[in-house]
C-alpha cells in the first residue's frame, strides 16, 4: 500500500510539473510566427552584433537613419540631415511628436543620451562602441535639432547611424533600469513593442498603435528560437511556423515542392572567399595562388552545388556594396593554364594544400570538397579540414594558425567595401594574420579621408583590383539570403540584411 | 550507521567538488570569451579585450574565480550569464523542471513497457515471445537516440502532421521526446526485468505460491515482481546519470529548452558561469540519487553498513 501511495504522489508531482506545458500552441489569425536561429540573450542595442538581434529588434527600435528594402538610406527618427564644417559636423532635424513605447518623448536630449551611453563606460562593455569612435561630441541645438561632431571626417558615419549601436533608447527608463534590466525589457520607438520574452524560447511583439509611419497590420509576431536548421524546416512543413530563417541548401527542394510553401530570396550581404596564407608555406608564392584561382570553376559551383542561389564574385564584396567595380573581370576558369603554371613552379614533391573551413557549415563542406577536387585535378594534392566554428574564427584565424587556404565569409554590415577591405587587408588587423603590404595600407588609410563620394568609390575599386592582382584570396560567391515562407504570409519584403520590417506584412 | 552516513556524505561532497573543479578548469581551455563577445566589432584592441575581461571578472586568478563560484553556489547566487547578463539561477530555474519532467516521464514510460514485456519473456523463456522481445530490444539498443528522434519527426510531424516537431508547448510536444528516450531505456530495462524475473521464478517461495493454488498473474505480479523490485530500483538509481545524459541529446533535437540545451549553448558560446552551474546542479543530483541508493542499501543490508 505504501508503494501505491508513493506512486500516486509521484504521478501528482509529474502532473503539476506538466501543467505549464499543457497549453496548446497559438497560431491565431493575424499572428505571424518566425523561427530564429539564435537568442541574442540581450536586447540592448549597444551589447550585441548578432544578425538575429537585428532581425527581431529592427521592429522595436529606430535609428536617426534607416534603410529601405533596397538598403538605401532613408530618414528615420531624423527627417533630414546636413554636413557642416567640411564633414566634421553632422546636423540632424528630428521628427516631431514621436514617443517611446513607455510614453517618454523622443527629442534631442534622447539622442544625446543614447549616443553618450554608447560612447561611455557602459558602451565600452559591448562590441558596438568601437564602430563609433570617430564621434567627438553630441551637441543639442534645440529640442528638434542635434549635432554630431566628429573628431575626423567619417564618410561612413551616416550609414553607421543606421547600425545596431545607434538605435535610440529612452533616457529616463534606461537610466533607471540599467543595461541588464533594459536588455530583458527593451523599449524603443519602433512599429512593434516587445510584450513577452522567454529566454531561449520565444519573443512576442505587439503593434505600436502610435507608430509615426502607421500602425502595423499584424496583431502579433512570435519569434521562436530554433537552432537546428532541419528542425526549422520540419516546423515550416508542419505549418507551425510561417518563416524559416535558416534553410540548408539541401532542403530547398523540399520547400519548393510543397504547394503551401515558397522560397523567397534576395541578394545577400555575405560574400564567401578562400583566403590564402600569404606569409609562409607554398602559397607564399603569388604564382601558385594565381594557378589555384585558375583551377577552380566557380560558375559551376554556384550553379550545381549552390543550385543557382549564389553569384560568383570578383572581389570580397557583393554587387550591393559601395566600392563594387562592375568593370572588374574574373579570372577565367582555365584548367590547362593552371596545370602549365604549376608545372613551371616545380613544387617539391609531396606538397599538400590544406583547405580549412567551419565544420557547422554544411553547404560549404560540399563547396570545399568540390574545390579540393578541382585542385587535385590540376595536380595539387589537397585536403579539407573542418574546424569548430568558434575556435576557427576566434583563435585559429586571428593567430595565423590556418592551413594554406581558409574559408572566410563577411557581411560588411555597412555595405561599404571599406568595412571589409580595411579589416581583411590592413596590416595588424585581427582578420589579417598574414599579409603586410605598406602600399595597400596607405591606400586603405587614404580612402577614409576622402569626402567626395565618387573619388572614394574609385579609390575603393582600385583597392579591390590591387587585391586581385596580388591574388590575396580566391574569390568565390555571394550567397543569396533566402527564407522558407508559408504562402499565407502577404507583403513580406525580404531585406538583404535580415532586418525585417513587418509594418506592411499580414497573414491570411 | 551514523559513521557510515557521514562517510558517504563526505564522499558525495568530495565528488561534487572534484566535478566542479574539473568543469571550471576544462571550459577555460575552450578559449577566451572576451574575444567572442568582441567578434562583431570593426576593430578591437588589446585594451578593449582587457575591459571586457575585467567586466566579466576574468582578470582575477583562477583560484579566486573558482572560490567566487563556490561561495556563490552555496548562497544560491549562480552569477550572471556572459551572454546577455541574465541571472544564471533564473535560467536554471526555467530549464531544470523541463529536463526533470522529460527524464521522469521517460523513465515511467519505459517501466510501463519493459516490466510486462520482461515478465513475459522470462515466463516463456526460449519461446517465440522471448526471442522476439530479445531481438527487438537488441535493435533498440543499437539505435542512436538522435536518429530515432529524426525518424519520429519525419513520420509523425511531416508525413502525418499529428505531432509538433519541436518545442515544449503542449502535451503533444512531450510525446516524441518521451517516446525516444523510453524506447532506448526500455531496450536495457526489458533485459534487466527478464534476468531478475528468471532468478526469482526459480525460488522456492514461487513454488509454494503456485502450490497454494494462486492464479498465475497473482504469482507473477504480486509475489515474483515484488522480489525483483530491489535489484530493479537499484539499477534505475544508477541509470539516472545516463538518463540525464540521454535527455541532453534528445533536448537538442526537439529544441526542448531544458538543461541540455542550456549546456549546449553555454559550451558553444564559452559562457563559463552557465556551464559551471548546469554541470554542478546535474552532478549534485546524480550524486544525491546514488547516495540515496547507498543509504537504502545500508538500511536493508547490515553487511554494507559495517563495511
Amino acid at each position: 500500500m505504501r508503494l501505491r501511495h508513493m506512486l500516486s504522489a509521484a504521478a501528482l508531482a509529474i502532473a503539476a510539473m506538466a501543467t505549464p506545458v499543457l497549453l496548446p500552441p497559438a497560431r491565431a489569425a493575424g499572428t505571424l510566427t518566425i523561427a530564429q536561429v539564435q537568442d541574442p540573450n540581450n536586447w540592448d542595442p549597444i551589447a550585441t552584433f548578432l544578425i538575429p538581434w537585428g532581425a527581431v529588434a529592427s521592429n522595436v527600435f529606430d535609428g536617426l537613419v534607416m534603410r529601405d528594402e533596397q538598403l538605401n538610406l532613408k530618414p528615420g527618427l531624423a527627417t533630414s540631415w546636413e554636413s557642416l564644417d567640411q564633414g566634421q559636423r553632422l546636423r540632424f532635424k528630428l521628427r516631431q511628436g514621436v514617443t517611446f513605447h513607455n510614453g517618454e518623448p523622443f527629442n534631442a536630449e534622447a539622442v544625446k543620451f543614447t549616443m553618450q551611453r554608447l560612447l561611455g563606460p557602459e558602451g565600452a562593455k559591448g562590441p558596438q562602441q568601437s564602430n563609433y569612435t570617430s564621434i567627438g561630441a553630441i551637441e543639442v541645438i534645440d529640442a528638434d535639432t542635434v549635432d554630431i561632431v566628429l573628431k575626423r571626417p567619417d564618410p561612413v558615419m551616416i550609414s553607421k547611424l543606421a547600425g545596431y549601436g545607434a538605435m535610440m533608447v529612452p533616457p529616463k527608463y534606461t537610466a533607471e533600469k540599467g543595461s541588464a534590466e533594459f536588455g530583458q525589457h527593451p523599449i524603443g520607438t519602433g512599429p512593434f513593442r516587445m510584450t513577452g520574452y522567454e529566454n531561449k524560447v520565444s519573443v512576442t511583439l505587439e503593434p505600436n498603435p502610435a507608430y509615426f509611419d502607421g500602425k502595423p497590420k499584424l496583431d502579433k509576431v512570435i519569434y521562436r528560437f530554433i537552432v537546428e536548421p532541419n528542425t526549422q524546416v520540419a516546423e515550416l512543413q508542419s505549418g507551425r511556423i510561417d518563416i524559416a530563417s535558416n534553410v540548408p541548401i539541401a532542403l530547398i527542394p523540399a520547400i519548393t515542392a510543397s504547394p503551401s510553401l515558397q522560397l523567397l530570396s534576395t541578394t545577400g550581404p555575405t560574400v564567401t572567399v578562400l583566403r590564402f596564407n600569404t606569409a609562409n608555406g607554398p602559397t607564399k608564392d603569388e604564382r601558385l595562388r594565381k594557378a589555384m584561382i585558375m583551377a577552380v570553376d566557380r560558375e559551376t559551383i554556384a550553379k550545381q552545388i549552390l543550385q543557382g542561389h549564389a553569384k560568383p564574385v570578383t572581389s570580397f564584396q557583393s554587387t550591393l556594396s559601395f566600392g563594387f567595380d562592375p568593370a572588374q573581370k574574373p579570372v577565367p576558369f582555365d584548367p590547362a593554364g593552371a596545370k602549365k603554371l604549376l608545372a613551371e613552379l616545380k613544387l617539391p614533391p609531396g606538397t599538400l594544400i590544406s583547405l580549412d573551413f567551419r565544420s557547422n557549415d554544411t553547404t560549404f563542406r560540399e563547396v570545399a570538397q568540390a574545390i579540393a577536387g578541382y585542385l587535385t585535378a590540376a595536380g595539387l594534392k589537397t585536403q579539407v579540414r573542418p574546424f569548430e566554428m568558434n575556435l576557427f574564427t576566434n583563435d585559429i584565424i586571428p593567430n595565423g594558425n590556418t592551413g594554406e587556404m581558409f574559408q572566410m565569409g563577411w557581411g560588411g554590415w555597412t555595405f561599404d567595401y571599406d568595412n571589409t577591405a580595411y579589416l581583411m587587408y590592413h596590416s595588424g588587423e585581427r582578420w589579417n594574420p598574414y599579409d603586410k603590404d605598406p602600399a595597400l595600407d596607405a591606400m586603405l588609410e587614404a580612402q577614409r579621408l576622402i569626402a567626395d563620394r565618387g573619388a572614394r568609390e574609385t579609390a575603393l575599386q582600385k583597392i579591390a583590383n590591387v587585391v586581385a592582382d596580388h591574388a590575396l584570396e580566391l574569390p568565390l560567391y555571394n550567397l543569396d539570403t533566402y527564407y522558407g515562407v508559408n504562402k499565407r504570409v502577404k507583403n513580406l519584403a525580404v531585406p538583404p540584411d535580415n532586418r525585417f520590417r513587418l509594418i506592411g506584412t499580414s497573414v491570411d | 550507521m551514523g559513521r557510515f552516513l557521514a562517510g558517504r556524505l563526505a564522499l558525495a561532497v568530495f565528488v561534487v567538488l572534484v566535478v566542479t573543479l574539473l568543469v571550471a578548469w576544462a571550459i577555460r581551455l575552450s578559449g577566451d570569451p572576451a574575444v567572442m563577445l568582441a567578434e562583431g566589432s570593426s576593430s578591437i584592441t588589446e585594451q578593449d579585450l582587457k575591459n571586457i575581461r575585467a567586466a566579466l571578472g576574468l582578470d582575477r586568478p583562477f583560484a579566486a574565480q573558482y572560490a567566487g563560484f563556490l561561495t556563490g553556489m552555496l548562497t544560491g547566487d549562480m552569477g550572471r550569464s556572459f551572454m546577455g547578463g541574465i541571472p544564471v539561477a533564473k535560467m536554471v530555474a526555467q530549464a531544470l523542471p523541463l529536463t526533470l519532467l522529460l527524464a521522469f516521464l521517460s523513465l515511467a514510460a519505459s517501466l510501463l513497457i519493459s516490466v510486462p514485456l520482461g515478465v513475459q519473456a522470462a515466463v516463456h523463456r526460449g519461446g517465440w515471445a522471448d526471442q522476439t522481445i530479445r531481438i527487438v530490444s537488441l535493435i533498440g539498443l543499437s539505435f542512436p537516440n538522435f536518429w530515432l528522434a529524426i525518424m519520429l519527426v519525419l513520420v509523425f510531424s511531416i508525413a502525418l502532421g499529428w505531432l509538433p516537431p519541436s518545442g515544449a508547448d503542449g502535451l503533444a510536444g512531450l510525446i516524441m521526446p518521451v517516446t525516444t528516450m523510453a524506447t532506448i531505456l526500455s531496450a536495457t530495462n526489458v533485459r534487466l526485468v527478464r534476468t531478475a524475473m528468471l532468478e526469482t521464478l526459480g525460488a522456492q517461495f514461487i513454488t509454494v505460491a503456485r502450490s497454494k493454488g494462486l492464479s498465475e498473474s497473482l504469482v507473477l505480479y504480486k509475489h515474483a515482481l515484488r522480489n525483483c523490485a530491489i535489484p530493479l530500483i537499484t539499477f534505475i538509481g544508477l541509470q539516472f546519470g545516463g538518463l540525464i545524459g540521454g535527455v541532453v541529446v534528445v533536448e537538442r533535437v526537439f529544441n526542448w529548452p531544458g538543461m541540455g540545451s542550456l549546456a549546449f549553448d553555454a559550451v558553444a558560446s564559452r559562457d563559463y558561469p552557465v556551464l559551471q552551474a548546469v554541470v554542478t546542479v546535474l552532478a549534485t543530483m546524480i550524486v544525491l540519487v546514488n547516495l540515496a541508493v547507498d543509504v537504502l542499501y545500508g538500511l536493508v543490508d547490515p553487511r554494507v553498513r559495517s563495511e
